[in-house]
């Protein structure tokens, strides 16, 4: 049995924990037995689709090479020790959970962090309500009871609403909606008292792949630096996408733009462009002195030339 | 009170911010906060997509009804220089044929007839001796013209002038149409300086309901009796 000092425990640790868990946020601090530190111990990657419990803690990872070198019963301790440890973890992030439901649901920078903090030790609370969690021991029914229905509540209604707005602007943006925009559209309007800073745009992604089992209708894609949602089962050509791409820019492409940047003939152009218009996904203006290709987005957002030059 | 868009900029300074109320953006020397839209080139091209189209004609209805109602404007003209057919920040005007196409859109929900000029038959056969609006298919004022913009029809109107007589107490009194309009008895209310037109109609939606009675009272002026 090696000694005391944790950080001895594991010799050379090569697995770390995922970046974007941040386990000494102030928002989440844990009071563990000090040999238990937490920033000690290396968490290997989790996977954590479908599964829940322990079953996420993939045991393989642990032989590496410099875990084989100090001998299967040194193995089998640390093993267990990491049991152990993950397993007061998810007892104390549940009770967690529990005292701090209502901030969970009213907070987004928390509600992210705590969702991180989930996925890192191989529970998705979103599934676990739905009961996919079977076998996986008796904290699993708290956890959904306590946990679970808030949060799946939460996402529930934010996804009906954000199916609302899509279907509320489907007539202006041929079903083609910035997250962004959807964002501001959801926390206008809605009445229970809850600020602009109660959703940020993370909450409306993970809505949006609650509503994954509704078959392919929607769905996030990005195009260029702009992430968006699509609510109709239209799938963007290359060519197409490149052409919103293109109109991120200013907003706005013409085909001797399309044939300057991107090197594209006449006719492949307007091909792409009188398809995205016949889609609803581009607005024309045709007071120019070349027809003009508008994204509808910038009707909402965006730098408009509202200088004057009259 | 609600609060109200601040003043425009005098005519004669340059502008060089965009004042914005949380509503719109103003221009110079009009108090309504444009919509987002209105700044958007392609919003004054006739979409060539069918549902596009319809969004836009929704969001030109919309504009023009919230436009009218804020200025207290009970008929538009239709002139495609100026606004709110115009926007000279972008260099963008509603071609005539789209501005019919936006009337046309607005008249289906009853919030728009055409004002006919006097003189002009109307499909009765009689001649138009005030400028009464023009229903049906021959309402085209030609060139230009001008559109009844209702933010509020006729009917809503005539219930509205109905609600004042009964809190004043004045059911079975004959007022004029001048006192509606001009009288002291209306100051203060939305109906002291209504157009003519459009509270002669109001009024006429109520008698064909049955509570009103509309007569000529004098040479040139109507009066009106609610039951």
């Amino acid at each position: 049995m090696p000694s005391t000092a944790p950080s001895t425990r594991f010799p050379n640790p090569t697995p770390t924990l995922p970046p974007n868990v941040n386990l000494t946020s102030p928002l989440l601090t844990f009071h563990l037995h000090p040999h238990f530190q937490l920033h000690s111990i290396p968490l290997p990657r989790l996977t954590y689709i479908n599964k829940v419990g322990l079953a996420a803690f993939d045991r393989s990872r642990l032989t590496s090479a410099q875990y084989a070198t100090h001998g299967s019963a040194l193995r089998s301790s640390q093993a267990s020790a990491l049991e152990t440890q993950l397993s007061v973890f998810r007892s104390l992030l549940q009770q967690f959970a529990a005292t701090h439901a209502k901030d969970i649901k009213s907070n987004p920078t928390f509600r992210a962090q705590f969702a991180r903090m989930c996925a890192a030790i191989g529970v998705d609370p979103l599934l676990a309500s739905s009961g996919h969690g079977d076998s996986k021991g008796k904290g699993d029914s708290m956890w959904a009871q306590l946990l679970g229905r808030t949060v799946n509540d939460f996402y529930f209604e934010l996804a009906v609403r954000v199916v609302e707005v899509c279907g509320e602007t489907r007539g202006e943006n041929g079903g083609l909606i910035e997250v962004g925009m959807v964002r501001e559209r959801v926390v206008k309007g809605r009445v229970e008292g809850m600020g602009a800073d109660t959703i940020n745009r993370d909450d409306i992604l993970r809505a949006v792949g609650t509503l994954k089992p509704l078959g392919s209708a929607y769905s996030v894609i990005k195009v260029g630096s702009k992430q968006y949602i699509r609510s109709v089962p239209k799938e963007l050509n290359t060519d197409q996408s490149a052409v919103l791409e293109a109109a991120q820019v200013l907003g706005y492409v013409s085909v001797s733009m399309l044939m300057d940047n991107l090197r594209w003939t006449r006719a492949r152009a307007q091909t792409a462009l009188e398809d995205l218009v016949g889609e609803g996904m581009l607005w024309v203006d045709k007071q120019g002195i070349e027809w003009e290709y508008w994204s509808p987005g910038f009707m909402l957002e965006g730098d408009l030339p509202l200088e004057g030059f009259d | 009170m609600s609060t109200t868009p601040p003043a425009p900029s005098d005519s004669g300074t340059p502008n060089n911010s965009n004042p914005k109320t949380t509503a719109g953006t103003l221009l110079p020397n009009d108090t309504f906060p444009f919509p987002r839209e209105f700044f958007f080139p392609p919003f004054f091209t006739r979409q060539t997509n069918l549902t596009t189209h319809h969004a836009q004609l929704t969001k030109w209805s919309s504009l023009l009804l919230a436009y009218c109602r804020h200025h207290r404007l009970f008929r538009l003209s239709l002139n495609p220089d100026a606004i709110p057919f115009h926007n000279p920040r972008i260099n963008r005007r509603l071609a005539p044929g789209d501005i019919r196409g936006v009337v046309g859109f607005l008249r289906k929900d009853g919030r728009a007839e055409y004002v006919l000029p006097l003189g002009q038959a109307k499909k009765d056969g009689t001649m138009t001796t005030t400028a009464r609006g023009g229903g049906g298919g021959g309402g085209e004022a030609g060139e230009g013209g001008e559109a009844f913009i209702y933010w509020r029809t006729p009917e809503e109107w005539g219930s509205l002038i109905e609600a004042w007589v009964e809190e004043t107490g004045q059911r079975g009194s004959v007022l004029t149409v001048y006192e509606l309009r001009e009288g002291e008895g209306t100051r203060g209310t939305e109906i002291w300086g209504m157009d003519g037109d459009v509270l002669v109609k109001a009024l006429g939606t109520v008698v064909k309901r049955g509570k009103a009675q509309i007569f000529q009272s004098g040479e040139d002026s109507l009066g009106v009796k609610f039951f």
